[in-house]
């Protein structure tokens, strides 16, 4: 299994930075989600997910860091979120941190809609 | 009531173009900050929906649908506007005008709701969540405008129109 590394670019903004280390099992999605073909982009994460649980089966934490995301991309982080909560069930150890700035109140709505959806706990933390 | 105009585009709406346009009305000036945030998600997702569902299209390298329309952002003392239009099917525009007075006439929470049962039964990939018009109302907290122009048997334009206010 290889981690994901992908970098932030100021030419393509609608990329967001991530980082998926499979030796710590720390997760993090930063910066700002809506390209185009949004699935394309986000299917390599959720194999990457699959691939974790099933055969790494260790402690996995997702920092998700996003200001901006389209709602495509709330549908891709709802798959990743549905699988996570799967690990959960089936024993796994997993924590969901929730970076927001605080001047963005519709963020918490997103938020709450997402452990609804997925039913699995999120933590909100405010941005530094 | 005295319109200004922020922005005015007609052509393909590339990813690329709908990025600049989106951070430069996000970042106009220092005024009316949190409404400019509400406009540039509202702006995102809603030309987003012109590049994705446009009949008037081109195909970019023999693969990518970029469609084509039209988009003006204008500004009055107290409020913001934002317009789309392109091309329909007129079976769509009829779909499209009943979705749009069936979330005029939601509460907020029926709308939450709404985009939650959507986004879940939603089929993804290409498809996407489809919740983009319950987010725009959701944000702005006005109700959509929308028209329906005839162009021939098979096509109409759908305008749509999304005020943000200020404070």
């Amino acid at each position: 299994m290889e981690n994901i590394i992908l970098t932030s670019s100021s030419t393509t903004p609608y990329f967001p930075e991530v980082n998926f280390d499979f030796t710590s099992g720390v997760c993090e999605i930063k910066g700002e989600s809506y390209m185009e073909e949004t699935y394309k982009f986000y299917l390599p994460l959720i194999n990457w997910i699959k691939e974790f649980t099933t055969d790494v089966k260790s402690k996995l934490e997702l920092n998700i860091k996003l200001i901006y995301l389209n709602t495509s991309s709330t549908k891709c982080l709802l798959d990743i979120l549905e699988l996570l909560k799967d690990y959960e069930d089936k024993g796994g150890n997993v924590k969901v941190n929730w970076f927001y700035d605080q001047s963005d109140p519709d963020m918490i709505d997103e938020v709450e809609d997402f452990e609804a959806e997925s039913g699995i706990k999120i933590k909100l933390i405010k941005f530094e | 009531m005295s319109y200004k105009t922020i922005l005015s585009y007609k052509g393909p709406f590339y990813i690329e173009l709908i990025s600049v346009f989106g951070t430069n009305i996000r970042n106009l000036n220092d005024v009316y900050i949190d409404a400019r945030k509400k406009l540039f998600k509202i702006f995102i997702e809603l030309s987003q929906n012109v590049s994705n569902y446009s009949e008037d299209f081109h195909i970019v390298n023999n693969i990518q649908r970029i469609g084509v329309g039209e988009l003006n952002v204008n500004e009055t003392k107290d409020k913001y506007y934002f317009s789309t239009k392109n091309q329909v099917k007129k079976t769509d525009a009829e779909i499209l005008a009943e979705r749009c007075k069936l979330i005029n006439s939601s509460e907020y929470n029926r709308l939450r709701e709404l985009k939650r049962e959507q986004r879940l039964n939603s089929p993804g990939e290409k498809f996407g969540a489809r919740i983009g018009l319950i987010q725009a109302v959701m944000l702005s907290k006005n109700t959509l405008d929308f028209e329906v122009e005839n162009i021939n048997d098979t096509f109409s334009y759908f305008t749509l129109t999304v005020k943000i206010d200020k404070n």
